[in-house]
């Protein structure tokens, strides 16, 4: 029994008491109620901000060179799960090319596997990697993120960026060659390496773009932890390195990287990504993982730079990348439909459930040919092309020759002889 | 049943009753259990929950589900069942290390038994898949993922179950079972409590685990959930903000707030379903309003966006931010004596609530600029793996096993009540901190 149920000592301290209490909770309730009224937005900065002209170009033509990261999502998960979950710092999980003699799992570290490798880069990756086969945890998962931008510019010629170097050497290297990436790089056509992130899958094939052009010209988003940048000078480039601050920074007319302050799984912080204008059709948006999601790049679009319009996307959007699911991800299927986009070429972490869910929405999806291990058509794979303000042929030609035919190898790409060509 | 057991009060009013005394002068145990506090907090993280750490259970939900799960068993032990079926002697006769490393063990076994047994094992084998890990990885979904889910679902019960049996207590004072005796009181108080709590997450998490499959579960979850609109968002944390908001609530009006203003009504009933509906209300106002409070400090959320900008996040951030505040205000009821004592309760309730405001904001800053070096989670704000409400319920627990089980041990002893002091205590103490008879 409460004091208060004892009866009243004092009616008017009683009161009192009652009166600023119910006062208090009136003004609480008050608060909360206009917290979530539309009169709220009275307090929001409409205002529009300066917009940043970055140009414009003819068109551009993205080639994937690689999507597939990894090609069994629960080996990789396991390993992320066996090493104690998605913060664990990458370079500490034993995974190729920083294997230590011990290969076991989460035990490992860059000083640890670098000394192992650090010779044979850049010239003798085959060495290199076969330590890996040997040692490494799971080293047969390893493919990797690599994508080449052909941007036509107003005055008539062309510029070439490298987005990211893939994972395994082995795998990144046949790749360069299958699309012909090796020579552009070693005759200097590629005027640009932008690596998206740190992370394995887009990095640790750093070696393969150096074997080819170590003076190249190479960016990395604010945020590369002390392993990455030596990993960077161990694997032998000589070139100018960039660190791309939080922001837009302009790199050719009509070309900026933006760069996001974004923590990502396994200690990687901060992503690069690309806005390419298309002179009369608008923006697009070419990403490596697009880790601060697809929305945000958007909408960072259409406060900050000067066009038409949202036009197209290209690369990964990082929704469900090991296929897994979070109602929050039905409210980017929802929405994205909203912001117009003309052409969306998605492959690598955006989910195969994802981009189902964005076809069956009705979304204009370009839908790729699954060779070169890329397991599904919904992605654009392995040696597809998408042209923005340019047509171009859904496989590069190069890569045509190769496998002419598409198809849908199974899911665990078993039986596709592309990925039999590689070492494993 | 014998005369003594009949007599036998178990932990009933022992919270209240017991007399804890100094052992030195302020701020020298209050200091010295900060620094214990710390020191068992650091340890235990490094071994459970850290990822650089030995058993890495901050997946995160994985960590979180047993962080929530013994939170509420703490509560249910303590508040439910009042320590039974320990005796009133064994309490106070006792070293504190020894009823800690008992009465937290205790603590261990049931949470295992309760997640392991009765969720994956019963409910997830025999009910809803979504409980059970094998279940979910048998129709396909990645064993990690598998956890994760289980243990989102899992815990959810938990979250509810330790916004409601407080509630009981504090709000409903535990009528109409209060004047039963042990453990007549807790089974009735724990079931009916547990029954409100699956009703609740029937109405809120299940339609958000409906949409975790392809294809959506439209005929067994509402699909999209119902708030989908009014949220922004068809993610649960919706529901997961204003629940910990009413936990949180519940605490600042036991603690700090001595169960003002509500306890000025005279009407037992009247007050009981004014406090537990006011603690729903105080919540529902602050879980508008730290939203908004996002809203101008980073600009309108954009549905469908991922972290920082999302709808879904910053409802989870609502409740993560609530968090912030119960950590100090326990922190002034456990070790300063919820001071100050003097005063009236106006000017008690306002200087405490001023204290914990910016004692709370100091944390928050403090939690994400350096959580990332000593904690190994991730930098920044908004990322799934930063998750500040497990080490701030990690401490808030390793607090209430300091301040329930081990008598605020070292910097504290239990000492006989002079008849002076009995008289004194029974006029100066908080009725509302008595407990319900």
């Amino acid at each position: 029994m409460t004091e208060s149920s004892q009866g009243p000592t004092n009616d008017r301290r009683a009161f009192l008491r009652g009166a600023v209490g119910g006062t208090a909770l009136g003004a609480l309730g008050m608060m909360g109620a206009y917290s979530y009224s539309p009169l709220r937005r009275a307090h929001f900065d409409t205002a529009e901000g300066a917009k940043t002209d970055i140009g414009a170009v003819k068109s551009l033509k993205v080639t994937n060179i690689s999507e597939t990261s990894w090609f069994n999502n629960a080996d990789l998960i396991g390993d992320i799960r066996g090493a104690g979950g998605l913060l664990v710092n990458q370079y500490k999980f034993n995974w190729p090319p920083f294997a230590d003699k011990n290969g076991k799992l989460a035990e490992g570290s860059y000083a640890d596997g670098i000394k192992h490798i650090k010779a044979d880069l850049p010239n003798n990756l085959e060495r290199a990697w076969a330590f890996q086969m040997e040692n490494a945890v799971h080293p047969e998962n390893a493919g990797g993120y690599a994508a080449l931008l052909e941007i036509e510019m107003r005055d008539g010629s062309t510029k070439k960026i490298l987005l990211d170097s893939g994972w395994s050497y082995d795998w990144i290297d046949k790749a360069f060659q299958r699309e012909g990436i090796d020579t552009m790089l070693a005759n200097g056509e590629i005027d640009a390496l932008i690596i998206s992130h740190e992370h394995f899958d887009h990095f640790w094939g750093f070696p393969v773009s150096m074997k080819y052009a170590p003076e190249i010209d190479v960016y990395v988003p604010d945020g590369f932890y002390e392993e990455g940048f030596q990993y960077v000078k161990d694997s032998g480039h000589r070139g100018k390195l960039h660190v791309m601050k939080p922001g837009l920074t302009p790199l050719f007319d009509g070309v900026a990287i933006y760069n996001f302050a974004i923590p990502i799984i396994t200690r990687v912080y901060g992503e690069n990504s690309l806005y390419v204008n298309i002179e009369g059709k608008g923006l697009v948006s070419v990403t490596g993982c697009c880790h601060q999601g697809i929305i945000r790049f958007a909408e960072t679009a259409l406060k900050e730079i000067k066009m038409d319009k949202l036009y197209g996307i290209y690369g990964g959007l990082h929704i469900s990348p090991f296929d897994d699911w979070d109602p929050k991800y039905d409210d980017l299927v929802f929405t994205l439909g909203d912001y117009g986009f003309e052409k969306i070429g998605a492959n690598h972490c955006t989910g195969l459930l994802t981009v189902k869910k964005f076809i069956a929405r009705g979304l204009p999806v370009v839908q790729g040919t699954a060779r070169f291990g890329s397991k599904d058509p919904v992605y654009l794979g392995n040696g597809d092309q998408i042209g923005f303000g340019r047509e171009v042929p859904l496989m590069s030609p190069v890569s045509a020759e190769v496998a002419p035919a598409a198809y849908s190898p199974p899911a665990s790409g078993a039986g596709d002889d592309a990925v039999k060509g590689a070492t494993y | 049943m014998p005369s003594s057991e009949t007599m036998e009060r178990y932990g009933d009013g022992y919270l209240e009753e017991r007399n804890l005394v100094q052992r030195w002068p302020t701020p020298i145990p209050q200091i010295l259990n900060l620094v214990l506090l710390g020191a068992l907090f650091y340890a235990t993280w490094w071994i459970f929950q850290d990822p650089r750490g030995w058993l890495r259970l901050y997946t995160p939900f994985v960590g979180y589900n047993y962080c929530r799960w013994l939170l509420i068993i703490f509560i249910w032990m303590v508040y439910i069942f009042n320590f039974w079926p320990f005796r009133r002697v064994w309490l106070e006769r006792t070293h504190p290390v020894v009823k800690a490393v008992v009465l937290t063990s205790i603590a261990f076994v049931i949470m295992m038994i309760v997640i392991k047994g009765f969720f994956e094992g019963l409910l997830g084998s025999y009910g809803l898949a979504y409980f059970s890990p094998d279940q979910m990885q048998k129709i396909g979904i990645t064993e990690f993922f598998a956890e994760e889910y289980a243990a989102l679902a899992i815990l959810m019960f938990a979250a509810l179950a330790s916004w409601l049996s407080p509630a009981w207590i504090v709000g409903m004072e535990g009528a109409p079972w209060h004047k039963e005796r042990q453990p007549v009181r807790g089974i009735t108080i724990l079931l009916v409590t547990f029954f409100l709590a699956t009703i609740i997450f029937f109405m809120t998490m299940h339609p958000h685990m409906g949409i975790l499959y392809k294809e959506w579960q439209s005929f067994a979850a509402i699909a999209p959930p119902w708030w989908h609109d009014f949220a922004d968002t068809v993610s649960g944390n919706f529901h997961v903000s204003w629940i910990m908001c009413c936990t949180v609530v519940v605490w600042l009006v036991e603690t700090i707030w001595e169960r003002y203003p509500f306890r000025v009504i005279r009407h037992d009933w009247a007050r009981r379903f004014a406090t537990f509906f006011g603690i729903i209300a105080i919540a529902f106002a602050c879980h508008f309003f730290l939203y908004f409070a996002q809203e101008l400090w980073w600009g309108e959320a954009v549905r469908g966006t991922r972290r920082l900008m999302a709808p879904d996040w910053r409802w989870l951030h609502v409740g993560e931010m609530m968090i912030f505040f119960l950590l100090p205000a326990l922190f002034i009821t456990f070790y300063f004596g919820n001071w100050p004592r003097k005063g009236s309760p106006t000017y008690r309730v306002a200087v405490r609530t001023l204290v914990t405001l910016v004692a709370a904001i100091v944390i928050y800053w403090l939690y994400y600029n350096t959580s990332h070096l000593f904690l190994g989670t991730q930098k920044g704000f908004s990322h799934p793996q930063q998750f500040p409400m497990i080490p701030t319920i990690w401490l808030i627990n390793i607090m209430l096993i300091n301040h329930w089980f081990m008598d605020n041990w070292p910097g504290w002893k239990i000492a006989p009540q002079t008849s002076t002091e009995s008289a004194r205590n029974e006029t100066a103490m908080d009725p509302a901190l008595k407990p319900a008879e």
